[in-house]
């Protein structure tokens, strides 16, 4: 019993100190790629330490809902990330088709954020919730027919053993079909963490965002806790598709964990790179993205078929 | 060399839905001169073992001709056309990626009793080339400028060549060569009537007949 204890704990100490140096090195990439200096990677640790020093302003319009939703979103990816293998930590929580569960978590973290930007009453909160609504619902498809892929490929509904983490993935055999699911999933987690060309996490102008726009009213240690949430998402995210594409295992657990941290690393430098060198896309051809995500993920599941 | 031709072939129908799902015309050409330059590595990784100059041959002259001159052309005829996006095609994007996937499909299924004679190098350059002959197919009925239409026309030539490659060992380098030809012959005399509609009506669309009778575009 202690020792699960005390390996969630280090699981969360691992996810809690590495996802916002992602998105820091997310930073640095695009600052590199524009010619400056840039923050240091360490910025988000920062700027998180700011806010949680401050005090939440509350609309009086508000109800709990808005003052829950923070609280909510952390709670839920914090679970979901006990659901993730850190290279060679295994999951700490996993049974056969905790996929359902995974998805259904990052459904629930959803629902919160967007029925608290509705709670707010303010037309653009509800704008961006009604964007973030139709956008997921298609990546909830590309996701899921990526994980059908998977589950087909690896012979198993268990997250951490569909994403190769406990058994290698077959690359020699149907290498092809899980090239697919790799791009797919590239996809699925621009739109999903609302990276550019989806979605600008710097832009601050209402009328083109779409996560930004629902966390405005958030302020102080709630603000903290979104972006937190967002930060540890994108993590999880890039943790399902390193293992993916790295399926090696060395069986030294030093060797493991560094084909990790390199894949993640290469990982946040291949969204920063996508980020520097795209624009964002015209909000009304955004869909036409996700349907190609669901079209490859489609694509693979037939070669993966065609295969055997 | 399986799995690269494998990793070829999907590139070559995933280039295809590119091009079906975008809007802007020199984007389009350039997923087109893509995907024809890496159709023509395709011979160099089909004959890895027996380099000879015959596979050299067709892959020079299909990068130059198909990845070079047949995009410069296409950017030629369309240099002077101010809309550089297709306006109204018949079938909006989301719905043609969703039946490009559907006819994806349908091409693996039909390909499971297709029977080549002989030995395919790769079991996928059937329903590949199946699937890129028929999703360039419906580029060419859905959209309503001629430039795109000829792209559609184009990707369709890219199957049948990607078809035709794993026949290569049955099939005289002349005849390649010819249909080669004919490609490179048909696009220029595109151009050309692109361009001439183009100084008449300053607008290329098929339908100009239809909106000069009061439709509007």
């Amino acid at each position: 019993m202690m020792n699960i204890i005390f390996l969630i704990l280090a699981h969360w100490l691992i996810v809690l100190t590495l996802a916002p140096l992602f998105v820091g090195v997310i930073t640095k990439v695009k600052a590199f790629f524009a010619g400056k200096k840039g923050p240091s990677v360490f910025q988000p640790f920062f700027d998180l330490q700011r806010l949680f020093q401050k005090n939440s302003v509350y609309s009086r319009t508000t109800t709990w809902v808005f003052r829950g939703a923070p609280i909510v979103n952390l709670a839920a990816v914090l679970l979901l990330s006990l659901m993730i293998p850190l290279g060679p930590f295994k999951a700490p929580l996993q049974f056969s088709g905790d996929i359902l569960l995974a998805v259904y978590i990052l459904s629930l973290a959803r629902f919160f954020m967007i029925i608290a930007a509705l709670d707010t009453g303010s037309s653009f909160e509800g704008m961006g919730a009604s964007r973030e609504a139709f956008f997921s619902c298609l990546c909830e498809l590309a996701l899921f027919m990526n994980f059908i892929t998977l589950s087909l490929v690896s012979h198993s509904i268990s997250l951490s053993t569909m994403i190769g983490a406990d058994t290698s993935l077959s690359w020699n055999l149907i290498g092809p079909a899980l090239l697919l699911v790799a791009g797919s999933f590239f996809l699925v987690i621009l739109a999903e963490n609302n990276r550019i060309p989806i979605d600008d996490p710097d832009t601050h102008l209402e009328l083109t965002m779409i996560h930004e726009v629902m966390i405005l009213d958030h302020s102080g240690v709630d603000l903290g806790f979104m972006l937190y949430a967002a930060a540890i998402k994108l993590f999880i995210f890039a943790g399902i598709l390193v293992p993916i594409i790295l399926s090696i295992h060395a069986g030294n657990p030093i060797v493991d964990m560094l084909i990790f941290l390199g894949g993640m690393l290469g990982a946040s430098m291949a969204v920063g790179i996508v980020e520097s060198t795209m624009a964002r896309l015209k909000l009304n051809r955004v869909k036409n993205l996700l349907l190609i995500a669901v079209a490859v993920a489609f694509f693979g599941f037939v070669v993966k078929m065609w295969k055997g | 060399m399986t799995s690269w031709v494998d990793v070829i072939c999907i590139i070559v129908v995933f280039l295809s839905l590119v091009i079906l799902s975008n809007s802007r015309v020199t984007a389009m050409i350039r997923v087109f001169a893509l995907q024809s330059f890496v159709l023509g590595l395709l011979p160099f990784f089909l004959h890895i073992s027996g380099m000879s100059g015959r596979v050299v041959m067709i892959s020079l002259v299909t990068i130059i001709l198909k990845a070079g001159l047949v995009p410069y052309i296409l950017f030629w005829a369309i240099r002077h056309v101010s809309m550089r996006t297709e306006i109204k095609p018949i079938l909006g994007f989301g719905t043609s990626i969703i039946l490009g996937a559907i006819v994806i499909a349908g091409a693996f299924w039909v390909s499971l009793s297709l029977k080549l004679p002989g030995k395919p190098v790769s079991d996928l350059i059937l329903p590949c080339s199946l699937s890129t002959v028929l999703l360039g197919f419906m580029i060419m009925v859905t959209r309503t400028r001629a430039v795109t239409q000829v792209l559609g026309y184009l990707i369709l030539e890219n199957g049948i060549f990607l078809f035709a490659i794993s026949l290569f060992d049955e099939m005289p380098a002349l005849i390649e060569m010819g249909v080669l030809l004919d490609i490179f012959v048909a696009v220029f005399i595109m151009a050309i009537v692109v361009n001439h509609i183009n100084e008449e009506f300053e607008k290329n669309t098929v339908s100009v007949g239809r909106s000069k009778m009061g439709e509007t575009f």
